[in-house]
This record gives C-alpha cells, sequence and structure tokens, in this order.
C-alpha cells in the first residue's frame, strides 16, 4: 500500500566562521587599457558559482556589461587572502571585498575624470564604460583610455578592498554581541510517499523557502538548494557508510548509495529577501544552509506517513519493513 | 600492440599495451580530458564516451577493445564558439557547477536525445541515471535535457552531426 506524508523542518545558520576568528577577504580590481577589467581574488570557485556573482557585483558597482570582466583566482603571486571557501561565507566576506574595491575604483573614475575634465565630480557622469560632463555626453574618455591616461600619470586604475568584520566569542551562557555575521533562515516541506510493501520512500515534492537576502544570481542559489536538498536526502534515505574495524565495507557507488536522477523529487523554491544583513546589496551565504533541513523535514514527512519516528539515519527501506512490522505486532497484541 | 580507431571524427593509429584503459589513452595520448575518471570502476559515470554509438564507461575498456571503433568524446560534440544545442542547453538551464560530472552528462543527453528526440521528463531521469552528479542535485540537467530536446526538434536537423 503506498501512504503519503508531508513533513516540514525550519533551520537556522550562522554563517562564516564567526566566534572572532579573524574571517576577512580582500580583492583587486585593475581597469586595464585593453578592454579587461581584472578582479584579483583567492576565493575558490567550486562550482558554487563565487567568480560569476563577484563579477556581477563588480559590473553592478562600476556600470558596465560584465562581458569586459575577467577573475585572476587563487595565486600567492598575484592574490591576497579571500580566505576558504567554506562556512557558507564567499558571497558575504568576497563579495564585500569586491563591492569596497568597486566603490573605490569608481571614486577614482570620478577623482581622474574631474582632473581631466577639470570640473567636480557633481558635474560629471560615468555609465557603460564611459566618463563625460553631463552637458556634453559625445565628449567622454573610455575606461580604457582613462587607464592610459592614468598610466601616464604614474598609476595604475585599480583598487583593492577587504572586508574584516568583528564578531566574538559566546561566553559560557552561548551569548554575545554578535556571534556570527549574520544568519540564513530556511524551511523546507517534503512530500512523500512510502510503499508500505517494500518500505521505499518516493520523493514527490520539495517546497523550500529561504530568506537569504538577496539573491545574487537566482539560477546559482536554486542550484544550491537543489544540489544540497539532494545531499540531505540522500544522507536522509540511502547513504550509510559502514565501518568495522577501521575499513569502510562499502567503499564504491554500488554500495555507498547516493541520489541518482530517477530518486530526486519536484523542486519548487521561494527566495525570500529581506536584506536584513550587511552582505553585498543584503546578500547572505545560502550554500550548507541547503543541506539542513532535508533530512529531518524527510523523517517529519515518513513519521506522518506511517506513524513510526526514527531517530537514526538513513531511513532506510529495511528499517522502514522492520518498523512497520513491529508496530503491527504491537497493535494485534 | 597497434590499433586503428577513430576518435571524434579522425583516424588515430596508436601503440597501445593490452593493458592500458581506454580512458587512460583518451586523457593521456590523446589529451581528450574531457573525459574525467571519477570511481575508476564503471560507477559513476563520468568517463562516459559514445563508443559505437553506446554509452560506454571508458576506464572498463582495454585499449585493445578499441581497435576499428568510432568513439566520441565531449570535445567532438562542440567547440567554445560553437556549441552543439546540448551544450548550449546546459548553459542556459544552469546545469554545470564543478563541472566534473557534465562531459558525461552530456553525452548521456546526446545518446538518450539520439535514440528518442522527444523524451518524457521520466525517460531523462531514466536516461541519465548512470551518471552520478554530487553538486546539482540533478533537477537542472533534466531541465537541460528537455530544452536540448525542443532545440533540436526546433532545429529538425540530425542531432549527430
Amino acid at each position: 500500500m503506498k501512504k503519503f506524508g508531508r513533513g516540514l523542518a525550519t533551520i537556522m545558520f550562522g554563517f562564516g566562521y564567526g566566534e572572532g576568528f579573524p574571517d576577512h577577504s580582500i580583492a583587486s580590481i585593475e581597469i586595464k587599457e585593453d578592454e579587461r577589467i581584472v578582479i584579483r581574488t583567492a576565493a575558490a570557485d567550486v562550482g558554487q558559482g563565487v567568480i560569476t556573482t563577484v563579477i556581477q557585483i563588480a559590473a553592478e558597482i562600476l556600470r558596465i556589461n560584465p562581458n569586459y570582466f575577467e577573475v585572476v583566482q587563487g595565486d600567492t603571486h598575484k592574490t591576497k587572502n579571500s580566505g576558504s571557501t567554506s562556512a557558507t561565507r564567499q558571497t558575504y566576506f568576497t563579495g564585500n571585498a569586491v563591492k569596497k574595491a568597486a566603490e573605490d575604483l569608481l571614486a577614482n573614475l570620478y577623482h581622474y575624470g574631474s582632473l581631466e575634465f577639470r570640473s567636480n565630480h557633481p558635474e560629471i557622469a560615468i555609465e557603460d564604460g564611459k566618463i563625460y560632463m553631463y552637458d556634453d555626453p559625445d565628449d567622454y574618455i573610455s575606461y580604457w583610455e582613462m587607464a592610459e591616461r592614468v598610466r601616464e600619470r604614474g598609476k595604475k586604475l585599480e583598487a583593492e578592498g577587504s572586508f574584516f568584520p568583528v564578531t566574538y566569542s559566546p561566553d559560557q551562557n552561548g551569548q554575545a554581541d554578535k556571534v556570527y555575521v549574520a544568519y540564513t533562515f530556511l524551511s523546507q516541506v517534503i512530500d512523500i510517499e512510502i510503499d508500505t510493501d517494500t518500505g521505499t520512500i518516493d520523493l514527490l515534492d520539495v517546497y523550500t523557502a529561504v530568506d537569504l537576502g538577496k539573491a545574487i544570481n537566482p539560477k546559482n542559489v536554486e542550484g544550491q538548494i537543489e544540489g544540497g536538498t539532494v545531499q540531505g536526502l540522500g544522507m536522509g534515505m540511502m547513504e550509510d557508510q559502514v565501518i568495522r574495524n577501521g575499513k569502510t565495507l562499502n567503499a564504491g557507488m554500488t554500495d555507498y548509495l547516493v541520489p541518482t536522477s530517477v530518486d530526486i523529487p519536484k523542486f519548487k523554491h521561494y527566495l525570500v529577501e529581506e536584506e536584513d544583513s550587511e552582505g553585498p546589496f543584503g546578500a547572505k551565504g545560502v550554500g550548507e544552509p541547503t543541506l539542513i533541513a532535508a533530512a529531518p523535514a524527510l523523517a517529519n514527512a515518513v513519521y506522518d506517513a506511517i506513524g513510526v519516528r526514527f531517530f537514526d539515519l538513513p531511513i532506510s527501506p529495511s528499517k522502514i519493513k522492520k518498523a512497520l512490522k513491529e508496530k503491527e505486532k504491537e497493535e494485534n497484541s | 600492440m597497434q590499433i586503428t580507431f577513430t576518435v571524434n571524427g579522425e583516424e588515430r593509429e596508436l601503440e597501445v599495451t593490452p593493458y592500458t584503459r581506454l580512458l587512460d589513452l583518451l586523457r593521456e595520448d590523446l589529451g581528450l580530458t574531457g573525459v574525467k575518471e571519477g570511481c575508476g570502476k564503471g560507477e559513476c559515470g563520468a568517463c562516459t564516451v559514445i563508443m559505437n554509438g553506446e554509452l560506454t564507461a571508458s576506464c572498463l575498456v582495454p585499449a585493445p577493445q578499441a581497435d576499428q571503433a568510432e568513439i566520441l568524446t565531449v570535445e567532438g560534440l562542440g567547440t567554445r564558439d560553437d556549441l552543439h544545442p546540448i551544450q548550449e542547453s546546459f548553459v542556459e538551464a544552469g546545469a554545470v557547477q564543478c563541472g566534473y560530472c557534465i562531459p558525461g552528462m552530456i553525452l548521456a543527453g546526446k545518446r538518450l536525445l539520439d535514440e528518442n528526440p522527444e523524451p518524457t521528463e521520466k525517460e531523462v531521469r531514466y536516461g541519465l541515471s548512470g551518471n552520478i552528479c554530487r553538486c546539482t542535485g540533478y533537477a537542472k540537467i533534466i531541465d537541460a535535457v528537455m530544452l536540448a530536446a525542443d532545440k533540436l526538434a526546433v532545429e529538425g536537423s540530425d542531432s549527430s552531426d
């Protein structure tokens, strides 16, 4: 028999290292004469999309098409510390460092613009890679030409930004002014169907609402939600590392099962943009929070479907069948 | 021993040992690094190539078995400036995160669409089920293959070109 169940879980996640750890990120941006804008950051993009994100941020501040950007990544000779890609921190930390560098660079475009046009910055317009006087848009200096003129002054058209927020260790009661830079909130509803003959769980729909401040790249955010949720559901349903005497007995994809394309549910996402943090454009980290609610929501859905509470993962078909048998026995006795 | 085979439309003649894996031949000897090694035992799909029209885990194929074979890797599908509609669809759907499984996914998608140009979502799921992805949660990869089916139908062209 198939039994339907629905479960909900809500989590909060303080991201960044927090707790007084000297967590920070440094980035720089340079406008080159050859029509390139180079961002230098050691932030590692492992697929989450921080490179796309920082280009979007810099392009927005510098008022120019993102196509002109390139990113020099993680090179100890060319980049400064951006901290690790962990703790759901890169969009917030490196995003802010890049934003600050871009703001500094924009201010310098105004500065050099006012020198070149011999005017005050309120008279100067900067748009689409061009610097000009409001009253004469046709007489403009491109960013690239400005880079050349700045070089002739013996300088570079570049800026560096760093982001170094202060956090505090909690006291013994767990209290402090600011333990983490900000918190991401996520609620997830999961609908399932359990086959009581086989004990298998069919994942139907997953509804995710995440308060992430601002989705700088909504498609990337959806990718994070889907990937994180499927990892969490894998943990909840099938992933079981069996260790005996220090050896993993199922170190392979045929006996350590992870979800495949046939296992996944249908997704619906709700991105709640509250902009309540000091992140770039209000953005908060969204990576790890996407994994956490899945297994508890699933466990609640299982309870809703068959009335059995499970307290260890994964909730495998054999555990479900065993629990159903015990339940039947209890009810008959 | 000497073998002759066609890779991405180009005939190659190579000296191989009987225990060279096709995977290593493609990556090390021919520099086709779009072929990825994941598990090395035919379980994950990262090393997928299309060999004589069939999806094949290149880590399980001794090179001599590739003699006279016709092989397609992701490099033979499209170039950076001239993407195949399936590759284009992966970009547009946001289907790529770390990218390690993607060459295999794209070839699995192509094999599926060659055989079944108008698949249902369920058929796409089954068609991709031999390829494991840890980042994306698959949803956007499935979307991408569905999108590619639409694109190829509109183009009305043979997807094997």
